[in-house]
């Protein structure tokens, strides 16, 4: 009879002794899984840039439909100059990698509105967040769009508490036209002074058009250089890549199967 | 012996032990069923088969165990006792241990066809050479059911598959070793004592292997999923999410079944009620109270409060072993199991006692579950206590789920323990008769 109630009490004093740790730990749980939780959702953001509206990528998602096991559905949100949201398209349900294009009314080129943009980005994002709660993302700005959305990474990602995955910016001119590699536009130095911001865990790949050997039309080919004094050393991995070939100016290269490939291979992998 | 000089004297010490165990008629009756039960020839191959392989399942177990709970980011002890700082060759000791329960749980229905088939012969021939080779062809046709089907049939060279032979091949298993071990035992017995050992052993093996492999074919030809993968599906299909009481009731009763033929592993994880959880923990993460949009799911009833040591409440099995304190060899089977079984890691114990076939102890094997699972839905609907919602850690103590998964909700954790408290209480009695059964049943085989 004593050692039956002896062999209980081992067990129940092991069985307490085991749950020590899970008592002591428990202050930190909130902050532990929120820190290792992903939502089953990840929606992989594109951006066009000056002059395209939201409907700039509609053939790129076609292309990348074709091939893709599970079609990904297309979203595409317009944000207006007053902060309102315009919506066509749809998520279907259970779709963990839609794709949502964020245009914008105006889409203008220059600085100023290249600032403001990147604020109207923060407040689809927003938006978009709290209807389909995903806390982690990728992202593809193509020319300024990529710019629009280095700027979100750098100011306004942090209060969103969501994790950037990766980036793949196309031809976007991180010192924007300006062909002269001894001059810094605002753009680059205002980049560049908040790079420390930028999140560790990014994955970052930035792809140039080259027609001929100093740009692709229209971004000269320093200026796309340049992202590497923003992004390397501040993020998990940047990898730069330059395309050739057909399709290789500035405005095609959305439409260029090397792109499509690549997109596919690193964005959406 | 023959049997009926047996059975006086194994009803005398039958009779001794049930007066000196105070066993009621319900109990005796049901006593009489399982010694009957593991009388059986069947019976008494599986038995000794899972008695054999229960160190291997063991060994691996706790290899996954540590593994698991240890050195995985999703285990108890890797976040609370931040092992990652500390331990020495951490990617080393993973790929160590996963090799090491790979090579023991991995093979789990290998082993198991062998042995069956092995101890339906060997009461049937002193040859152990035959004894042997019955075992060998039920690991060969075990393989044939587990074959890449598209090597096959396009005349490629033969890939062998090695997943579905784990834990959850074991009724795959124990069915082709009675398959083969009584076909194999039909032949010694008609075979023609004239003709020499060689020629009788190459022509009963040849025989039954051409017909064996031609039922494997014959799978492989007609059916496109394998024999394994098609069992488990069908243990599936009925309760796809269930969210009502019945439902609830319903995925319990069938998981602990097939828990208890010897599928064994992960069932729980139902596809698409990953959906719900993520939304109860996205409701938690995003706003500062603790509301579920999904009160009640398989996650917050029966992963939390109906299974607490694995499957089936294991930990109040082991806890009532201790607490009959009856049969050396249960109680000895409980210390092995103990560090498993506080893990929620049920094989080891499923198999060393086993509950696997044994019909007295499904009672409470089932049972047990679905009084938690029904005590617990109604604690969720009244609102007595919260619906968890945090992931469980893997190798979490069975009573401190609940108290994690609602991120330290005392009422919770109170459930647990009262939970545990009455799984025990089922459990006792029959562990008990399953005790005096097993004993009886040794008795007899010792003096035959």
């Amino acid at each position: 009879m004593k050692r039956r109630f002896r062999s209980v009490l081992v067990i129940i004093l092991g069985l307490v002794l085991l749950c020590v740790p899970g008592f002591l730990w428990r202050p930190q749980q909130r902050t532990a899984v929120q820190a290792t939780y992903r939502s089953a959702m990840a929606p992989v953001f594109l951006v066009p840039g000056s002059s395209a509206t939201q409907n700039r990528f509609n053939a790129l998602v076609a292309g990348i439909n074709q091939k893709a096991k599970h079609r990904h559905s297309l979203l595409r949100v317009e944000v207006m100059t007053d902060g309102t949201l315009k919506y066509t398209g749809s998520i279907r349900a259970n779709d963990t990698q839609p794709i949502i294009v964020v245009g914008f009314e105006n889409h203008h080129d220059g600085y100023a509105t290249i600032q403001k943009q990147a604020k109207w980005f923060t407040i689809a994002f927003q938006a978009l967040q709290r209807t389909y709660h995903f806390n982690h993302f990728s992202a593809m700005g193509h020319s300024n769009g990529g710019l629009v959305l280095t700027i979100f990474l750098e100011d306004d990602l942090a209060k969103t508490k969501a994790h950037a995955d990766r980036l793949m910016t196309i031809a976007s001119p991180f010192n924007l036209e300006e062909s002269d590699q001894n001059v810094d536009t605002p753009l680059f130095k205002q980049l560049s002074a908040g790079r420390q911001r930028l999140p560790k865990e990014l994955t970052v790949y930035s792809i140039a058009g080259s027609q001929g050997y100093s740009g692709d039309g229209i971004v000269p080919f320093d200026s796309v250089n340049r992202g590497k004094l923003i992004f390397q050393g501040q993020v998990k991995s940047f990898t730069q890549m330059t395309v050739t070939g057909a399709n290789a100016n500035h405005a095609d290269l959305p439409e260029n199967q090397q792109i499509l490939a690549l997109i596919r291979q690193d964005l959406l992998a | 012996m023959s049997g009926t000089t047996r059975l006086p004297y194994n009803l005398r010490y039958w009779g001794m032990v049930t007066m000196a165990e105070q066993v009621s008629g319900l109990g005796r009756h049901l006593v009489d069923c399982e010694i009957k039960f593991r009388r059986n020839r069947q019976m008494r191959a599986i038995y000794c088969a899972l008695r054999l392989i229960f160190p291997l399942i063991l060994v691996g177990t706790l290899a996954d165990f540590i593994n698991q709970a240890w050195l995985q980011r999703s285990g108890y002890y890797y976040q609370t006792l931040h092992v990652a700082k500390w331990v020495f060759q951490l990617k080393l000791c993973r790929q160590y241990l996963g090799l090491l329960s790979a090579g023991t749980l991995g093979m789990a229905a290998i082993l198991v066809a062998f042995a069956v088939s092995f101890y339906l012969v060997a009461p049937a021939t002193p040859v152990i050479a035959n004894r042997l080779m019955a075992g060998i062809i039920a690991i060969i046709v075990l393989k044939t059911l587990n074959v890449n089907r598209a090597t096959v049939l396009n005349n490629h060279p033969v890939q062998w598959l090695s997943n579905n032979l784990g834990l959850s091949g074991i009724l795959v298993g124990v069915l082709v070793g009675l398959l083969v071990g009584n076909g194999y035992r039909w032949l010694i017995n008609h075979q023609d004592a004239a003709q020499h050992p060689l020629a009788q052993s190459v022509g009963g093996i040849s025989l039954w292997l051409i017909v064996l492999t031609g039922l494997g074919f014959l799978w492989l030809k007609t059916q496109t999923v394998g024999l394994t993968a098609a069992l488990l599906a069908l243990s599936r299909w009925p309760f796809q999410l269930p969210q009502h009481l019945g439902a609830l009731l319903g995925f319990g009763l069938l998981t602990g079944l097939c828990q208890w033929l010897g599928i064994l592993g992960p069932i729980a994880s139902v596809g698409g009620q990953s959906v719900q959880a993520a939304q109860n923990l996205t409701a938690v993460l995003d706003h500062s109270g603790w509301q579920v949009p999904h009160p009640v799911t398989l996650h917050t009833v029966f992963d939390v409060y109906a299974a607490s040591g694995g499957p089936g409440m294991v930990l109040a099995l082991l806890l009532a072993i201790f607490l009959v304190n009856h049969n050396v060899r249960q109680r000895q089977i409980g210390w092995y199991c103990l560090i498993p079984t506080l893990g929620n890691f049920n094989a080891p114990l499923l198999v060393g006692l086993p509950v696997l076939f044994s019909p007295l102890l499904l009672v409470p094997f089932l049972l047990a579950p679905l009084v938690c699972t029904t005590l617990s839905w109604g604690c969720l609907v009244l609102h007595w206590v919260p619906a968890a919602a945090y992931p469980l850690a893997n190798g979490t103590p069975g009573i401190l789920q609940a108290y994690l998964g609602t991120g330290g909700s005392l009422a919770a954790l109170t459930l647990s323990v009262v939970e545990l408290a009455l799984s025990t209480a089922i459990y006792y009695p029959f562990v008990k008769w399953a005790g005096i059964a097993e004993e009886v049943v040794a008795h007899e085989t010792t003096i035959s």
